[in-house]
């Protein structure tokens, strides 16, 4: 729509004059790691962070919701769709991809009121990654490097100030009044170009395929013995999709009062690692091994969204690698599969399957 | 509306401190006491009644004469209720239990040895049928009442079978390994919303084991973390001696 900047200096008012209009919300340090909080002072505000532990759609699936209300006596029932004017800042490309497919699926058949009701009322505000943010990120293999057009305002770091794309309308609604911007000079684009141009020799390819490649290598994989590799050493703590900006698994359950008058239904973030997750009625569970979860987690991340979503299930993040404490990553994953195809293995296990 | 159930508390060997946190409760939720009618509770009252419904039983079964008693709070309960992690899962009593009996008896009783009676320290399912569990050490007050609510709507008490990490992660407390110590959470059962983690210690295990948990990789990873094998040996038996036992015995 427009491009602007804006001075590094004029952050802190800025973000004051969002607070008295929005929830502001972004990156903060929190004992040595960065996790999206409220920001009560803009001196809170870190837009030059590595990952955050969670990402950024808890403000959009909420952790732990309720979802409505009843009275357990006349079984009547009151949803609960609850908003807050938010702008969520600093979201790097990554997870900005992340919330597109989110919003792909909670907008596909039942469409999730909820979710909707969150993701309507808030601003998105990304942020231009220029270097890698940590070790396990692999984002340019996986093709988000880049931010998506979902963006109401992208800001990009020319040093002392921001480069600010206006994307959408809610996005030029954080400027309007806001004076301490301007228009950029041809100097101002010189060097929004060198910098775009500087940023991609930093960031390695981590994939040995191209992420095309993808989708029919695990449809290939089906029977790759790698799966019982895995299955051996994951503990099945779940992290990997606690951290997971593409996960939206979730579990439900009804609670009353001890009176037994009044109760409400409450979703909580589930995982498809833990073992009952896939348990049915009759208590037979068709994932019922840590092999079939891991290889149910890497298709869904690397197949089953690409087919059913038209996106790619893995942003390349890197949030469950870290987490992971015994070094399961989709990157060595992906690659040893590939590794594995290329000698022929993985036919081979097929024909004798 | 019905009768108030009728609900008891025992304890055999035990702190007492999940009996405690039934009592500390009634801060939150004073109105525990207009839904059920407590008749025993020795934390609590000096009275005694024999007729309930309702037993919730704390503490291991940790000799021989133990067992009567069970039986008979079995005979009388229609619902028993394992309280904590001794009922649960034989608790720190069951350290010893991969030591001589005799041994620890000379340890502890030096020369009055045979003056006491004991064996090995056991959850109370091991003696009586149980009909559900309230896990921890101590338990939780919020799990409780959920558990009370669950026991008067006719359900019994849900406990959440994920591991301690999916709450811990829930919560963007710093994983306790960066924090260079060691932490049973990816193989212990949550639903104490990560208590130890969140003020900056690792998981005991208090609330037992996932079901398979993978106990050879969270080996691995203690060790990894600069653990020795009598270390990790050590942590696994803080509270779950028995069920380790089990499991090896299982093989």
């Amino acid at each position: 729509m427009s491009f602007k900047i804006m001075p590094k200096a004029a952050l802190p008012d800025w973000v004051t004059w969002l607070k008295n209009r929005y929830r502001v919300v972004g990156p903060t340090a929190r004992q040595g790691q960065y996790v999206f909080a409220e920001i009560a002072s803009p001196d809170e505000l870190v837009l030059d962070y590595p990952t955050s532990v969670l990402p950024p759609k808890k403000y959009l699936l909420p952790q732990r919701e309720t979802l409505f209300t009843f009275d357990a006596q006349s079984m009547q029932m009151k949803a609960n769709i609850e908003w807050e004017p938010t702008v969520i800042l600093g979201v790097h490309t990554c997870d900005m991809h992340a919330i597109r497919l989110l919003d792909k699926v909670h907008a596909t058949g039942y469409t999730d009121q909820h979710y909707q009701a969150h993701r309507q009322h808030t601003t998105l505000v990304s942020i231009e990654c220029l270097s890698p943010c940590m070790e396990q990120s692999f984002c340019k293999s996986m093709g988000t490097l880049t931010v998506p057009e979902d963006y109401d305002l992208h800001l990009t770091d020319l040093g002392d100030s921001y480069g600010v794309d206006v994307g959408s309308e809610k996005g030029e609604a954080l400027l309007q009044g806001f004076t301490a911007i301007w228009d950029p000079t041809s100097e101002d684009y010189q060097r929004i170009n060198k910098v775009m141009a500087e940023k991609w020799p930093r960031f390695s390819y981590r994939l040995n395929f191209d992420v095309t490649e993808l989708p029919d290598l695990l449809a290939l994989s089906n029977n790759s013995s790698l799966w019982n590799e895995l299955g051996d050493i994951c503990l099945g703590c779940g992290q990997c999709t606690k951290v997971c900006p593409t996960c939206y698994c979730f579990d439900v359950r009804d609670e009353v009062d001890l009176s037994l008058t009044k109760g409400q239904r409450t979703r909580t973030w589930d995982s498809c690692q833990i073992d009952r997750f896939a348990t049915v009625a009759g208590g037979h569970n068709f994932r019922s091994t840590r092999a079939l979860r891991n290889r149910h987690r890497f298709m869904r991340k690397g197949k089953y969204h690409l087919e059913a979503y038209g996106l790619i299930g893995c942003v390349g993040c890197g949030r469950c690698a870290a987490a992971c404490l015994v070094h399961i990553t989709p990157v060595d994953t992906f690659n040893e599969l590939y590794r594995r195809h290329k000698k022929g293995e993985i036919l081979e296990e097929a024909k004798q399957a | 509306m019905s009768a108030k159930p009728k609900v008891a508390f025992f304890e055999f060997t035990s702190c007492e401190g999940c009996q405690l946190t039934v009592v500390d409760s009634l801060q939150d939720h004073p109105e525990l006491l207009d839904t059920v009618e407590i008749v025993q509770f020795r934390e609590a009252m000096s009275e005694k009644g024999e007729d309930y419904a309702i037993a919730f039983i704390e503490g291991s079964c940790s000799r021989p004469s133990d067992e009567p008693k069970l039986q008979a709070i079995r005979q009388q309960a229609a619902i028993v209720v394992a309280l904590g992690a001794c009922a649960h899962l034989g608790g720190v009593n069951a350290i010893r239990n991969r030591m001589p009996l005799q041994e620890v008896r000379e340890y502890v009783y030096g020369d009055r040895a045979e003056w006491f009676e004991t064996y090995e320290p056991r959850p109370i399912k091991d003696v009586i049928k149980v009909d559900a569990v309230i896990p921890g050490c101590p338990i939780d007050r919020r799990e409780f009442i959920k558990a009370v609510t669950h026991l008067l709507q006719g359900r019994m008490p849900f406990i959440p079978d994920q591991p301690l990490c999916m709450e811990c992660k829930l919560k963007e407390n710093i994983c306790v390994y960066t924090r260079g110590k060691v932490c049973l959470g990816p193989i212990t059962l949550a639903g104490c919303d990560a208590i130890c983690p969140t003020y900056g210690d690792g998981c005991e295990g208090c609330r037992g084991l996932i079901a398979n948990p993978n106990i050879e990789a969270m080996r691995q990873v203690m060790h990894e973390h600069g653990l020795t094998d009598e270390a990790i040996d050590a942590k696994l038996s803080m509270f779950l001696t028995n069920q380790i036992m089990a499991l090896e015995e299982a093989g």
